[in-house]
């Protein structure tokens, strides 16, 4: 199966970077500020945010726009990939109807099209943390293994949702709710570990999201080793999902169209 | 090089009944789908020359389509095989291949690389397409804005001008107005008459099949009923019709 997969993903790739740049530039030309929404987005809410926890609740993070601002990339990226992929062979009914690729070239292109997004919204936390003059250490470069796990993970789910979302018609009311209860509990714009008493450093560690983001938080902010364990672990698991993700897909593709 | 380009061998392709259903229905209500197994195509077995027009014919639902699909690859067969001998194979078939919020011109990108071909090849045959296409500046316009005559017009012109080895046609010879569909068939006789190219016509126009077929396979209720020269199968089934 992992011969399968690579020549498919070597086949299929530059397809679903054409794909994931058509989406993009559709999405810019059927809006009047273009572009500048993959800037003003993120910012707007970081703004709310920053208001609503920062002044309303007297939240007293360090840095706590910046501190905001990598959740909220982080969270949309993987938030926006998933919500996608529960009607995504739904939506391309009309490419999947005519030629055979594999299903999960879909959420590739998805995912690169978000991942895009994602990197505009990590450009403006390097301005920010030029701005607040942020002191940065070597641990930066944990960035890229953490971005590598939050990829792979979102890519599992993403497969095991999609496979789900063919058959199951009202899954992404579903979905939604239970983002929105994982959207609370992983600190997007609070400290998990402080606000939490008792559970919150378990939540911390064991609610995926939530690990990734303060990983993330620890080695760009605060100048910290992030958990390397948890970290490992959650590469770990998220390896595990999309081979199951992708073994799961391969298994079932083939009676999508029917069901669609 | 073996001289088949299709080889079609005890096929079978079931629709169990996997309608979609929702979470309230089933948990909620308690209610079961009942899996119904529906045989569109029950042991067929053909096989088609290299450069041969295949035509295919039948009532409307005895499981053409679905036999195309399955001839293309986009379902597997519950049981049987399909042997393409490693030919590239394109379908063309009414209101399918397009992203509808993408431009005329994305989309000819997104299909060709489906189908196989480099960016650069594609970007090579654009211009050719767009012509044949005939649809000047709405090329560059969303998919959703086109007519359904101009939809069909780019399908068949993308089918047409990247060339793959083998193409399977589900009904679409009709499309475009007079002129265009004078212009397709004149080109679909351009591709028959290539020796390389295998063309399977699924057609309800006796014409058409009388004139660009080899052979001719009739199927009812997905089952084999008569193959063989074009004459004999056709005499047979005007006769059914009737």
């Amino acid at each position: 199966m992992i011969n399968r997969f690579l020549t498919d993903i070597r086949k299929y790739f530059s397809f679903s970077v054409t794909s994931a740049r058509s989406q993009l530039k559709t999405e810019v030309a059927s809006s009047y500020l273009n572009w500048i929404w993959w800037i003003l987005d993120p910012l707007c809410f970081m703004l709310i945010y920053t208001y609503i926890f920062g002044y309303v609740f007297k939240s007293n993070e360090q840095y706590f726009p910046v501190f905001i601002f990598v959740g909220l990339s982080m969270w949309d990226f993987f938030n926006h990939t998933l919500k996608s992929s529960v009607k995504i062979v739904k939506r391309n009914k009309s490419v999947v109807s005519r030629v055979y690729f594999p299903k999960y070239i879909l959420i590739v292109a998805q995912l690169l099209a978000d991942a895009f997004k994602m990197a505009i919204s990590f450009g403006i936390v390097v301005l920010m943390m030029i701005f607040f003059k942020i002191p940065i250490s070597w641990n930066v470069l944990f960035f890229i293994p953490i971005i590598a796990t939050l990829m792979l993970f979102t890519f599992g789910c993403s497969c095991i949702v999609m496979h789900f979302g063919v058959y199951v018609e009202d899954l992404s009311n579903v979905v939604n709710i239970a983002l929105r209860f994982l959207f609370y509990l992983t600190g997007i714009f609070y400290n998990i570990k402080k606000r939490i008493p008792d559970i919150g450093a378990y939540l911390n560690d064991f609610n995926p999201l939530a690990s990734l983001i303060s990983a993330m938080r620890d080695c760009l902010i605060y100048c910290r080793t992030p958990n390397l364990l948890f970290l490992g672990i959650w590469f770990a698991v998220s390896v595990v999902l999309a081979v199951c993700g992708v073994a799961l897909v391969y298994k079932e593709e083939n009676s999508y169209l029917k069901a669609v | 090089m073996s001289e088949y380009a299709i080889e079609v061998e005890n096929l079978c392709v079931n629709y169990k009944s996997l309608k979609s259903y929702s979470i309230k229905k089933n948990l909620l209500l308690g209610k079961r789908n009942k899996t119904q197994i529906c045989e569109a195509v029950k042991n067929v077995s053909f096989k088609v020359k290299k450069g041969e027009i295949l035509g295919i014919v039948g009532k409307n639902g005895s499981g053409k389509s679905t036999m195309l699909r399955a001839i293309a690859g986009i379902f597997a067969p519950n049981s049987g095989t399909v042997d393409l001998h490693g030919n590239s194979i394109s379908l063309l078939a009414i209101g399918i291949g397009f992203q509808k919020e993408l431009s005329g011109r994305d989309n000819i990108v997104l299909s060709g690389m489906l189908l196989g071909f480099t960016k650069e090849q594609i970007n090579e045959k654009m211009e050719q397409i767009i012509e044949f296409s005939e649809l000047g500046d709405f090329i560059d316009a969303p998919v959703r804005t086109y007519s359904s005559g101009m939809h069909s017009k780019l399908a068949f012109s993308i089918t047409a001008i990247l060339e793959t080895q083998i193409i399977l046609i589900d009904e679409v010879l009709s499309v475009g107005d007079a002129r265009f569909k004078k212009k397709s068939y004149k080109k679909m006789k351009e591709l028959i008459t290539d020796e390389d190219r295998t063309v399977v016509i699924v057609s309800h126009d006796h014409k058409t099949i009388a004139d660009l077929c080899d052979k001719v396979l009739w199927i009812n209720d997905g089952e084999l009923v008569q193959f063989g020269e074009t004459e004999a199968v056709l005499a047979a089934y005007d006769e059914y019709m009737k």
